[in-house]
């Protein structure tokens, strides 16, 4: 029984993910710390190494950049977590089987579906065009104002959120004894302390990954505030691509996805660490 | 008391689901209803007239038309070549021990926690300095980054649920280790590979993060020229590709149940 060598199976993948993601992820910090010279694409190949392009991001006008990512990421992310695990809770325990497998079958295909193609719906539907217009603005609500359009890029990020982390969540109810719940309700718990002393803890880690997932798409986000923010609210990402497209600065586009890559890592790590180090407990 | 709360809180919780599932499929039936809207402007609902007009503009548009042979041209070379290096490199994982399966895994899972625009924006940084401007080339290249974890994932998926002594009985039994492969684990981790050449497809077809970064003036997919009349002008040629795009969806959808079915896809719990 002679075995294949496994180092001859690598070769492919390792030979695609070098050439096209390593290498290139490798340049671009290298691109990050070369000056900018305006009109030329991409920086002089000898350049000197310089940290401006690291300076610029520190001034408020970029910082805001970053601080309205997050903020509206994190409440998307939020509220998709609470959304989704009572929807979940819903499904799993509320639900006929043969409900459960049209939710399941409206949610795998909600997920599948094309994020450009929700996108523009929720901008036709709820944009400042949109035939629910009349009644917004006899609310006094202006689908003009700014902190409409930030609502507006939150809802299509929960449009994205919400499937895909209430089927994350459903495993993880289905792995909750429903008897220790009943168990709690004997003994004279009301239902509200079982859930808080019961359910919600035993589902820790699935809420926490279900989070993770939720932040790291949120602030890597790209169609979604580049179409809904319509130009006034900008995401790290869209700035990245706003630096390419319009005037060429590849050093400073590069100091960008630096930093934001490095978010998205730190963010997968802490949380996967924290995730693991609960389970050897 | 206690009752009063739980039945208050039982309400709300109902109350939020019907909610949020209207937030999740009125836009869509929206725009499914508007794409057959016959006015020529962005009118109140219900639309006075029905009409395909809007379907007949986007298949007598060049600008969509060549963008959609794009994507599909791509995204069926895309999945061909990430299938079979999926396949290649889930075998190889199998075969390893845990801790470099461990290590490898996440080395090529990791486009999925890099932002795309990230991804991109390198890879277009360096063909640039290496001198390659066809854009199907640079397209291709983001694309099989971005689908092959995928194929990756869901191939191991496949291969790691087929029992060992399968493979053992029949190389036990005189098979060569190439006849075991394609007689026994082949076939049994067919759905892992369907699973994963179809979130190759999708994943491909959906993508505009990395191929706006990517294209050329005569080769973009067709998201990114729907992104880009998108911001020009707000005309409900959109809303008919969204109809075409959600039932191409569907029937992907159906394929999925038929092969493989749903629940495969999303894993189950212990307790239902």
């Amino acid at each position: 029984m002679k075995r294949a060598p496994s180092l001859f199976f690598y070769l492919p993948a390792g030979l695609v993910f070098s050439v096209f993601f390593w290498l290139p992820l490798a340049g671009l910090l290298l691109e990050s710390f070369r000056p900018f010279t305006p009109g030329r694409v991409g920086a002089v190949t000898d350049a000197p190494l310089t940290l401006a392009n690291y300076e610029e991001l520190l001034t408020p006008s970029f910082l805001e950049f970053f601080t309205q990512t997050l903020r509206i990421s994190l409440f998307a992310s939020l509220v998709g977590l609470v959304f989704s695990f009572t929807l979940a809770y819903w499904i799993t325990r509320r639900m006929s089987p043969r409900g459960r497998a049209i939710a399941i079958g409206f949610f795998v295909s909600l997920m599948f579906l094309s994020v450009l193609v929700r996108t523009y719906a929720l901008e036709l539907t709820f944009g400042a065009a949109g035939p629910f217009r009349a009644m917004l603005l006899s609310v006094g609500i202006y689908p003009n104002s700014r902190g409409y359009i930030e609502i507006l890029v939150a809802a299509g990020l929960l449009h994205y959120i919400v499937p895909l982390a209430t089927l994350t969540l459903l495993t993880t109810i289905q792995n909750v004894d429903p008897r220790l719940f009943d168990a709690a309700q004997t003994l004279g718990a009301p239902g509200w302390r079982a859930h808080l002393s019961i359910t919600l803890p035993l589902s820790r880690d699935g809420l926490l990954a279900a989070f993770l997932f939720s932040f790291a798409f949120s602030i890597s986000a790209f169609v979604i505030p580049m179409i809904l923010g319509k130009g006034r609210v900008l995401f790290v990402s869209n700035l990245i691509y706003n630096r390419f497209s319009e005037i060429a600065d590849f050093p400073s586009g590069a100091a960008i996805s630096v930093v934001l890559f490095a978010v998205s890592i730190t963010i997968v790590y802490v949380t996967t660490r924290y995730v693991n180090r609960r389970e050897a407990v | 008391m206690g009752r009063k709360i739980d039945d208050l809180f039982s309400g709300l919780g109902r109350i939020m689901n019907g909610f949020i599932v209207c937030f999740l499929a009125v836009p869509l039936i929206v725009t499914a209803v508007m794409a057959f809207d016959a006015r020529s402007y962005l009118g109140p609902l219900p639309p006075p007239a029905l009409s395909t007009r809007w379907f007949s503009k986007f298949f007598s548009d060049d600008y969509f038309l060549r963008g959609l042979g794009v994507s599909l041209e791509l995204a069926l070379i895309t999945v061909c070549f990430s299938v079979c290096i999926g396949v290649i490199t889930a075998v190889a994982l199998a075969r390893s021990n845990s801790r470099a399966r461990e290590l490898m895994t996440t080395l090529f899972l990791s486009p999925l926690i890099v932002p795309p625009v990230v991804t991109g924006f390198a890879i277009l940084i360096f063909l640039s300095k290496l001198g390659v401007v066809n854009g199907f080339a640079r397209l291709l290249c983001g694309h099989l980054i971005i689908t092959i974890p995928y194929t990756i994932r869901a191939t191991l998926n496949g291969v790691l649920g087929i029992d060992k002594s399968l493979t053992e009985a029949a190389l036990t039994l005189g098979a060569r280790e190439r006849h075991a492969f394609w007689d026994i684990t082949f076939p049994l981790a067919r759905t892992g590979i369907i699973c994963g050449g179809i979130f190759a497809f999708v994943v491909s077809l959906d993508d505009v993060a990395i191929s706006i970064m990517l294209t050329d003036a005569k080769t973009y997919t067709l998201p990114v020229a729907l992104v880009s009349s998108m911001r020009a002008n707000f005309d409900l040629t959109l809303a008919a590709v969204s109809v075409l795009l959600m039932g191409l969806t569907l029937a992907l959808i159906l394929v999925l149940e038929k092969t493989v079915g749903l629940n495969q896809v999303i894993g189950q719990g212990t307790f239902r």
